[in-house]
């Protein structure tokens, strides 16, 4: 559909702010459905445990750590608590 | 070399970044009178360097906006457009269109006021998304007749 066509069948009659809420109906879509999914990789360093990522990332849909030994990817699981931290690193 | 990743490897959200952590397995000892003792399990740090060893697969905003029409062209061969104009095509199927006219009519109320109106078409709206979502599951619920049933 084009915006015009969206614009016709809700009865709006501002362009811009038609293509505004398009852009939040869409965010909304990709917030609770996986419509679109983006992949990421980023190079793990030894002993850093912060990793940030993609500026765009709306909502996870999994995480996976190569396996360099069987040379795949595979995913683990998200610890629900923080977990007891006894030697850390310098911030 | 990282083996068993998918055992001993975790992540947690923390604000904006993700943290990686690996179970090390507590490592047995034979202490001086002769006992064998085995130490406890621990969450460490990620003890060695694998390049592109994480992976996200996340949603994002994708190209919301396209030249072609998304039903009539593939995904790879349409071009994103960056500035969007009145004959620039929404990057959804029909069913998610008319969810955006329901989000854009729910908009509408809301700026007029009319908020039942406005709950009304966000109800819409959602319901048209798991339309979507469903459209893609097709699933058979079958299930047991009674020996006694009337046929």
């Amino acid at each position: 559909m084009t915006v015009l066509e969206l614009m016709e069948r809700s009865g709006s009659d501002n362009t811009n702010l038609t293509i505004a809420w398009i852009k939040d109906a869409v965010n909304l879509i990709q917030s609770n459905t996986k419509h679109d999914l983006k992949t990421e990789t980023i190079t793990i360093t030894e002993n850093t445990k912060s990793y940030e990522p993609a500026a765009d990332l709306m909502a996870i849909d999994n995480i996976s750590i190569l396996d360099t030994q069987a040379d795949q990817y595979k995913r683990i699981r998200r610890l629900a608590f923080p977990p007891t931290v006894t030697v850390d690193n310098s911030p | 070399m990282s083996t068993q990743v998918d055992r001993d490897w975790f992540y947690r959200h923390n604000g904006k970044k993700i943290e990686i952590y690996r179970l090390k397995r507590g490592e047995s000892k034979v202490r001086t009178d002769g006992v064998l003792s085995s130490g406890a399990d621990e969450l460490i740090y990620p003890d060695e360097t694998i390049t592109n060893g994480l992976r996200i697969e996340y949603t994002a905003f994708i190209n919301p906006f396209v030249s072609s029409d998304p039903e009539s062209t593939k995904d790879s061969a349409n071009s994103a457009v960056t500035a969007p104009e009145e004959t620039t095509h929404v990057n959804l199927n029909r069913m998610l269109g008319l969810a955006i006219v329901s989000y854009i009519r729910a908009m509408l109320a809301e700026a007029a006021g009319d908020i039942q109106k406005k709950e009304y078409y966000m109800r819409d709206f959602f319901k048209k998304i798991s339309d979507n979502e469903s459209n893609k599951r097709n699933v058979s619920i079958s299930s047991a007749i009674g020996p006694f049933a009337v046929r």
